[in-house]
């Protein structure tokens, strides 16, 4: 078993990892930029190492920064949190060839599903539907205005190994004329941002809504599927509210996106944690998008419906356990959803960075209410990194009942010194269509355009 | 007469827009602050000629910093 683990990571997932290595009795060292000297976690780890400067390129991008800390500190294992190096593949071959454990899929697995284009072609193999277009990369403009030709417009031009809204071109009827210019602004910010500047076709599903599916799977061939998340309430591509079970997912669609997951994770010899992502379209069709090989910022809704730990199946899976879970003692119990509060303007989602001059937290007596954060009264929201502040969880027997009690979380929730989206949360979560399950991924700009 | 371009959010220096000597108008953008994840474009509040960059991609900004300081009539 792990015993010392590295959390290369800041923010509120940090308290949320040693969390679970306390329960597991496993030491943690946290890491820390100078933007980040005061955060009230680092006296939660059993020690604290500064990586560097605010500045995320030279801190928390940092490879050898990280690195050096993990050998200083003697730990024996690196939990990458998400976003940051936690899909990095040269990260992770660095944390291995230093002799110790990485906690995610192996660095041959993570490098080769940084290509969707790769992701798109196993997925066809294995007879799982992948959102029409091409498979292959794209070698010029005539290739994507052939293939709008043939299958319409609109089109959506993605960039191989893209991610987090970055590097996507929507090719209209109208914009036709647009198609040289829109390939040669991809593969500009694909060579600058991603360092390849391949892109492929995507069709645009109809009012799609985002499927996605939490798996663990362990060394042994062993996976397990824990209920689907709907994340279609997005803005710009980010997800802002959560739920699981979604509204509109069938047993029998639950069951073929589960065998779906499992082929695909199988043919890709992943282990570990991890989320495959689906599109809906309004036919109740299911498309693959992509795999994501980290632990997800949501996955406290799936913990609630679950009663599983996910951080400490990672854990022990890492240390090289076995998968005691089968797929008949997975029972999705009630209903759960998440708001993801940003310091942000509720209105313009204009960021909001500075100083929480009042904290005051709702009550969590009932074991229905949940809040991973890294807040504290008098501390800083630095300008440097995403602006999440809180996830705000709640639990009922039914979505009426988790949905009401996430409106008094966060009606009782007060943040203040920062603006945050607690306001469009709320508007969000009493909205008719909400309430009602009948929506797409287009939801919050319908609802601004009122 | 000296006037500065001050940063308008925290955060860091995405990029600066203009070289020294370039002449800028009033409303150009010229320079861009990675706030939050999200770029944020300075818009210089003055007609003028750029007489000095203050800072450089990836630095540190502070609201009311000054980051360009322009040679204005």
């Amino acid at each position: 078993m792990i015993k010392k683990l590295l959390i290369a990571n800041r923010g509120e997932i940090v308290p949320r990892i040693i969390k679970a290595c306390r329960e597991l009795g496993i030491a943690t060292i946290a890491v820390y930029s100078e933007a980040d000297k005061n955060a009230f976690y680092l006296e939660q780890a059993d020690e604290a190492y500064l990586i560097g400067p605010a500045n995320p390129l030279k801190s928390y991008l940092n490879i050898d920064a990280i690195i050096e800390a993990a050998k200083k500190s003697g730990a024996d294992a690196v939990h990458p949190g998400y976003g940051f190096l936690s899909e990095n593949a040269a990260f992770a071959a660095a944390v291995t060839a230093n002799g110790m454990t990485w906690v995610g899929p192996a660095p041959a697995v993570l490098k080769s599903i940084e290509s969707k284009c790769y992701c798109r072609e196993l997925a066809t193999q294995v007879d799982v539907p992948v959102v029409p277009g091409t498979v292959k990369p794209v070698q010029d403009p005539d290739e994507i205005r052939r293939f709008g030709f043939q299958f319409g417009f609109p089109i959506i031009l993605k960039l191989d190994k893209g991610g987090g809204g970055k590097g996507i071109e929507i090719i209209s009827a109208q914009g036709q004329g647009q198609v040289k210019q829109a390939f040669e602004r991809l593969s500009r910010i694909g060579q600058l941002a991603f360092a390849s500047s391949d892109c492929y076709i995507e069709v645009k599903v109809n009012k799609p809504r985002h499927i996605e599916i939490q798996f663990i799977a362990d060394d042994y061939g062993n996976i397990v599927c824990l209920g689907e998340r709907e994340c279609s309430i997005q803005r710009r591509y980010q997800k802002i509210i959560e739920e699981s079970p979604s509204a509109v997912v069938t047993e029998n669609d639950r069951e073929n996106l589960y065998q779906y997951t499992a082929r695909l994770i199988q043919a890709m010899h992943y282990q570990g944690a991890g989320t495959v992502e689906y599109l809906r379209s309004d036919a109740g069709k299911y498309y693959f998008m992509e795999v994501n090989a980290r632990l997800q910022v949501e996955h406290p809704v799936t913990e609630y419906v679950t009663g599983l730990d996910i951080v400490k199946w990672q854990l022990q899976i890492a240390s090289g356990g076995q998968l005691e879970l089968k797929q008949s003692d997975i029972q999705l119990n009630g209903h759960a959803v998440e708001a993801r509060v940003y310091a942000e303007d509720p209105v313009t989602f204009f960021p909001s960075p500075g100083r929480i001059t009042k904290l005051r937290f709702p009550s969590m007596d009932d074991g229905r209410l949940r809040i991973d954060h890294a807040l504290d009264e008098g501390g800083v929201v630095p300008p440097y990194y995403d602006p999440l502040l809180a996830k705000v969880i709640a639990w009922g027997t039914s979505r009426s009942e988790s949905i009401q009690r996430l409106k008094d979380g966060l009606a009782g929730f007060v943040i203040e010194g920062v603006k945050t989206t607690i306001p469009v949360n709320l508007d969000i979560i009493s909205n008719a269509k909400f309430l009602a399950g009948t929506f797409d991924t287009s939801f919050i700009e319908e609802m601004q355009k009122k | 007469m000296e006037k500065a371009v001050n940063a308008h959010m925290p955060g860091l220096v995405a990029r600066v827009v203009v070289n020294e000597g370039a002449k800028v108008t009033q409303g150009q953008e010229v320079a861009v602050i990675n706030c939050m994840k999200n770029e944020l474009s300075v818009l210089s509040p003055y007609d003028g000629t750029v007489k000095k960059i203050m800072v450089a991609e990836w630095d540190e900004v502070e609201v009311d910093m000054p980051m360009i300081i322009l040679e204005c009539e």
